[in-house]
């Protein structure tokens, strides 16, 4: 085992080996690899972005589900509102009618019953000058005598 | 004429290298009696090899696959290979911080995937490789005699090996030092502390120690591990001479139990020389005092 010029030529075919790797072992398996890594790398990234627009698209969704359900939520109390008012209202429309049919119903039957009494009172009155002229066989004259007469109508 | 076959050969031929160089007296050869003569001037064949083999088994591994675009499933043996630089990558960061150098990746991977390479050699049964090598030579006739055909499998085990890719990172280190900070710098790092600039000499003394020992144990250390393991696997393998059945089979049943351990030295030490590799040159990026 002695020192000799294989040491020399050892160190030569070391450097040619190490430059031949240098050259075209070592770049080409890099640059693979780091290819591959970037893809790797946008890859994931295209992933997390997909991720967080679906979780926005899901939060959106929600959001809307949100507020259709309470536009729709309102809308039915609009209505229930409003259709309660409506009844309400007829309700009361209807009653005012009711009275007003009714107030006018009386007051016809009073001007009635006010006729009636007021052509009875005449009917009776022409009736009482008859029968009392019937009764003193004069003719009474209705001019002469109209106060009596109307004292005995209104006694009636 | 063939030599006797005693422990000693055995192990002798197991840990010497198939080594070519040249000599005074015959020029270049790869004649194992002539190895003294050739000095420095020697190659270990076999280690540069298998290294190179092993380099190439990374390169093919890594840049024959299939890489499928990022928008498609990725292959198994991708899955594979991204898992690989995405672990480099890691203990570059743990280490590192953040860096821009764009050297210390590919550095640190073919460290990691070479090494684990090299250091797996050693799990192949250990007389099964130099077997076939000495037979294969001696039948094509390369050598008169098989046991003078050496080949040593594990380059890991070769310190000229460990060290030879541990001064590739040093002479990174001191270049990115100076890169970094200047050669002023450096120089100042060299040799204005621990004490200060009234003790220079001591201090530059201390300093490239430092910085000498860390390459040298980085590859001592992988070399000190894997030398240790193959070792054992050797004097493991010694049982045979005991020409018994039981201890044949106590022989494999020792080899296995400590091919199953090395499993864990191999991966770990490829994994301690990465990250070494890694720690050395982010202090070279370092700036500031100490």
């Amino acid at each position: 085992m002695n020192i000799n010029a294989t040491l020399i030529s050892q160190a030569l075919i070391f450097a040619v080996f190490v430059y031949i790797c240098y050259k075209y072992i070592w770049p080409p398996i890099l640059s693979t690899m780091e290819e591959r890594e970037n893809k790797m790398a946008a890859g994931l990234e295209a992933a997390k972005q997909a991720d967080d627009s679906l979780e926005e698209a899901k939060l959106t969704y929600e959001k809307e589900l949100k507020e259709a359900k309470k536009e729709a939520a309102s809308i039915v109390e609009k209505a229930n509102n409003r259709s309660s008012q409506i009844l309400n209202d007829a309700k009361a429309k209807a009653e005012v009618e009711a009275e007003k049919i009714i107030e006018s119903g009386s007051k016809k039957l009073e001007n009635e019953t006010n006729k009636t009494r007021e052509e009875l009172k005449k009917q009776l009155s022409s009736i009482v000058v008859e029968t009392a002229s019937k009764i003193i066989d004069e003719e009474i004259d209705e001019k002469k005598h109209e106060n009596i007469i109307k004292k005995a109508a209104e006694e009636i | 004429m063939a030599k006797e076959l005693t422990s000693k050969s055995y192990i002798d031929h197991h840990l010497t290298n198939l080594t070519c160089g040249k000599t005074e007296s015959v020029g270049w050869t790869c004649d194992h009696n002539y190895y003294d003569e050739m000095g420095f001037m020697a190659f270990h064949v076999d280690s540069i090899t298998i290294s190179i083999l092993l380099g190439f088994a990374f390169v093919a591994l890594f840049k024959l696959i299939k890489l499928n675009p990022a928008d498609q499933k990725p292959t198994r043996m991708q899955n594979f290979v991204e898992m690989c630089v995405e672990f480099v990558n890691e203990n570059i960061k743990s280490i590192f911080g953040s860096t821009d150098n764009k050297l210390i990746g590919p550095l640190a991977l073919t460290v990691l995937i070479w090494v684990f390479f090299m250091n797996l050699m050693d799990l192949i049964p250990v007389d099964f490789l130099p077997e076939l090598t000495k037979q294969v030579s001696y039948a094509s006739g390369i050598v008169d005699d098989p046991n003078d055909a050496y080949f040593k499998f594990v380059p890991t085990t070769d310190p000229n090996i460990t060290l030879g890719m541990a001064l590739g990172v040093f002479i990174l280190t001191i270049f990115y030092s100076i890169k970094i900070k200047g050669f002023g710098g450096f120089i100042a790092e060299l040799t204005l502390h621990p004490f200060g600039k009234f003790a220079i000499p001591f201090n530059f003394a201390l300093e490239i120690m430092q910085l000498l020992a860390k390459p040298l144990s980085l590859g001592l250390r992988l070399f000190g591990n894997l030398y240790a393991g193959e070792m054992i696997f050797i004097l493991i393998a010694l049982l045979m001479f005991f020409q018994s059945a039981v201890f044949g089979v106590l022989g494999l049943g020792l080899h296995l139990l400590w091919a199953l351990f090395h499993i864990l030295v191999v991966s770990l030490q490829a994994f301690i020389f990465m990250v070494l590799t890694i720690l050395y040159l982010s202090m070279a990026h370092e700036t500031g005092d100490h």
